[in-house]
């Protein structure tokens, strides 16, 4: 079978690739690898797919996804991920989940739409884990740290995110890739947490609190926000000023009307 | 002696038992053969509703003998109908001759008027019933099967409702079929296609019974193996018939509301819970899927941030069921973490069963909320390492950044002092000098309307009614007509007017 030679040493390539962490000529070869899948109709697993077959494809897209991540080809992910749905849906039987990594891809997956703040997706997919159909468990720590991220998050221990990103507790190196993305995001929550819950901070503290490294960055942040800086300490601006529009009434008086033109027309079909 | 008495009063009793429900099933032909005449599903509705009596009495002898006794002898669809109930043939020989005894006629001899299809199918229906209570799955199965395709190729509209049914039961019996859902390799998956392709030709005959069932069906189908992306598509890409009948619209409702609930959208979610619960039936024959409902319901309006009455939990229906979640509820109300993560592990299987377990470990957040808030009214200053003692979060920093985004959120009003460590009160403002009230009231008023609305819609309006008092009317203005004529012509009633006048 020269179709399946060929796709095996194209792989070996592509893990020296991932390895060595040159990225440069790996979407030739992953090109040329799917080529060689479709060769062997492979691409989508059939009932009568042979079990090698589908190891082969398994191994290719999982490369793909990997390889789209260290890229941060978010979008690529996406497309392997989903193209690598119907292989983990296989029962045990005819592709054993052993030798693949459904969890880590799928944990990647979790981190991928908690980074887009795409909560609704990654509440809907955290639902078929949970139902234990697929080959992917909920225990599995690649999954776990999505799952522990997003519950901080929603928390609001903003602490408890920094520390994960940071710490240990990262599953793998892929995984470290999302905390470039997911710090900025945290430190501007943040940052309109504070707004309305301090009246003023100093520049020390400041640094803390944003995880900054320097009081120069503080002072950077600060300006893209529009804080004023004063004696070392930032003042944030006042918010009852601007709520304090939304509480008059006399600003409101058009919905009063609407609202009671409207009561007066239900009415009228009533009578 | 005392043995066989007993003996004896049994058998007769049985055979009354049977009797009835050869009787009972026969009487609802006529039903069915109303309904076609008249063209009015009531009726159909009406057998149908019967079924749940019916039910109990039902086994295999009584199904054979209505077959026997309303299909001419070698009927192909009487064959498939006995072949599907699998009663063994010396049994059927007995009861045979039991009839022919009776009747004091061969079956042969006596000749049946024709049976109309809905009759073959409202037996089939019986028959599905049947089988599904004695758990015989794989014949139902395929039976199930058979019957839907047949039902499609028929293409009759007083056969809607019985298909409604039957699409039901296809989609119990492989429900219970191995692997079971979860599992993706459960046969229900398999099923979908048959049930989509039910679901286009059921909108394009405008059929809305089986539009509304199968579209229920699906929705249960997908939520089985979690499939929340795709109940979702279906969702926005179907519409749901505003004339389905009532116990479907709850069901849709459920469904709706626990997607929605997986969705994080829990206003829409509640909202669609709430109407599920209220159009459940009251009497105790739909008690778990109110029970069900209300498990959601109370979920997500504990997500929401409200806590549920204590009376919802102390109604007879709910009161063992919904335990669980009544010390949920406790747990959440009193924001302690501690309880509420027990209890979560305590009754981590029961959560799972139901469904609810990855809503429930959503409320972890509105635990330390709800204690903050309770911190926040009892105290007006209060520093954030007794805050985190209380709520028994793990650092101090966690609880400043917790007690940041509460006051974002408009959870709480306050203010930190981050170099003293503390958290400031503020003033409760006066609630009435605020839009609030108004906008309260506003939206009761829309509930009462929409209410009302609602029921207008509910009244049930006989169909040509209005015809019937458009005849009266013309019928009228042909008598004033006439009566005119007969004034302009002046032979009679000139005369007579005058007469009277004579008369005086």
């Amino acid at each position: 079978m020269p179709a399946q030679d060929e796709l095996r040493s194209t792989l070996d390539q592509l893990h020296t690739h991932l390895q060595k962490q040159t990225y440069n000529q790996t979407t030739p070869l992953l090109s040329r690898a799917k080529l060689a899948l479709l060769h062997l109709n492979a691409l989508i697993p059939t009932p009568d797919t042979p079990r090698a077959h589908l190891l082969l494809a398994r191994e290719t897209l999982e490369l793909g996804a990997l390889l789209a991540i260290r890229q941060r080809a978010h979008d690529t992910f996406t497309r392997y991920f989903q193209q690598l749905q119907p292989f983990y849906a296989l029962p045990e039987s005819v592709l054993p989940a052993a030798g693949g990594h459904a969890s880590k891809i799928t944990g990647l997956y979790l981190l991928q739409l908690l980074s887009q703040s795409d909560y609704l997706s990654f509440h809907m997919l955290l639902e078929t884990l949970e139902s234990e159909g697929g080959g992917v468990r909920m225990g599995d720590k690649e999954v776990q740290y999505p799952v522990r991220l997003e519950q901080a998050l929603m928390e609001g221990s903003y602490d408890r995110v920094w520390g994960e990103t940071k710490g240990s507790g990262v599953p793998d190196d892929e995984f470290r890739m999302f905390s470039e993305v997911l710090i900025p995001s945290i430190r501007h929550e943040i940052a309109s947490c504070s707004e309305r819950a301090y009246a003023s901070v100093p520049m020390a503290n400041a640094k803390n609190l944003f995880f900054l490294d320097s009081e120069g960055a503080v002072a950077q942040f600060a300006k893209e926000r529009g804080w004023s800086i004063q004696d070392g300490r930032i003042y944030f601006p006042n918010q009852e000023e601007l709520t304090a529009g939304d509480k008059d009434i006399m600003s409101t008086s058009g919905t009063v009307i609407e609202n009671t033109l409207g009561y007066a027309r239900e009415l009228e079909t009533i009578v | 002696m005392v043995d066989e008495m007993e003996g004896v009063e049994k058998t007769h009793v049985e055979e009354e038992v049977e009797e009835s429900a050869v009787t009972t099933i026969k009487a609802n032909f006529a039903l069915l053969e109303r309904a076609v005449v008249q063209f009015d599903s009531r009726f159909t509705l009406r057998a149908l509703r019967s079924i749940s009596s019916i039910r109990k009495k039902l086994d295999d002898k009584t199904l054979f003998e209505v077959i026997v006794t309303t299909y001419n002898v070698g009927d192909e669809t009487a064959n498939v109908l006995i072949k599907a109930i699998g009663i063994s043939g010396a049994q059927a020989k007995k009861i045979v001759q039991e009839i022919e005894k009776r009747d004091n006629a061969t079956l042969e001899a006596t000749k049946k008027k024709d049976v109309i299809p809905e009759v073959d199918i409202y037996l089939a229906v019986l028959i599905q019933v049947f089988l599904y209570d004695n758990k015989i799955y794989d014949r139902g199965a395929s039976f199930s099967s058979v019957l839907v395709d047949r039902i499609r190729s028929l293409n009759r509209r007083t056969l809607d409702s019985l298909a409604a049914r039957a699409y039901f039961y296809l989609s119990l019996f492989f429900e219970q079929l191995d692997p079971k859902p979860p599992s993706k390799q459960s046969q229900v998956i398999d099923m979908r296609g048959k049930l989509l392709g039910a679901l286009r030709s059921a909108v394009l005959r405008k059929d809305t019974d089986t539009q509304a069932a199968v579209i229920v069906l699906l929705l249960r189908n997908y939520v089985s193996t979690a499939d929340i992306a795709q109940a979702d598509a279906l969702i926005s890409q179907s519409e749901f018939p505003s004339t389905a009948p009532n116990n479907q619209l709850a069901r849709y409702m459920y469904y709706l509301g626990r997607i929605r609930a997986i969705q994080l959208l829990y206003t829409e979610a509640h909202e669609h819970l709430t109407s599920a619960t209220r159009k459940a039936p009251t009497n105790t024959v739909a008690v778990g899927f109110y029970q069900a409902s209300m498990k959601f319901l109370v979920v997500v309006e504990l997500l929401m941030g409200d806590i549920p009455d204590r009376s919802l939990f102390s109604q007879p229906k709910l009161e063992n069921a919904l335990e669980p979640y009544f010390k949920l509820v406790q747990a959440v109300r009193a924001g302690e973490m501690q309880g509420f993560l027990k209890i979560v592990n305590e009754y981590g299987p029961v959560f799972r069963r139901d469904g609810t377990h990855t809503l429930v470990l959503r409320l972890r957040q509105n635990v330390i909320r709800t204690g903050i808030r309770r911190l926040s009214l009892s105290y007006s200053r209060i520093s954030l390492r007794d805050i985190c003692i209380r709520l028994g979060l793990e650092s101090e920093e966690s609880a400043e950044y917790i007690v940041a985004k509460a006051i974002r959120d408009g959870v709480i009003e306050a203010t930190i002092d981050h170099e003293k460590g503390f958290m400031q009160t503020k003033q409760a403002g006066d609630v009435y000098a605020t839009r609030e009230p108004a906008e309260a009231f506003h939206e009761r008023i829309k509930a009462c309307l929409s209410l009302h609305d609602e029921c207008v819609r509910a009244m049930r309006f006989p169909m040509n009614q209005h015809r019937l008092e458009l005849k009266n009317a013309q019928e009228a203005r042909e008598r004033e007509r006439e009566l005119a004529k007969e004034i302009q012509d002046g032979d009679i009633d000139e005369d007579d007017a005058a007469g009277d006048f004579d008369g005086l």
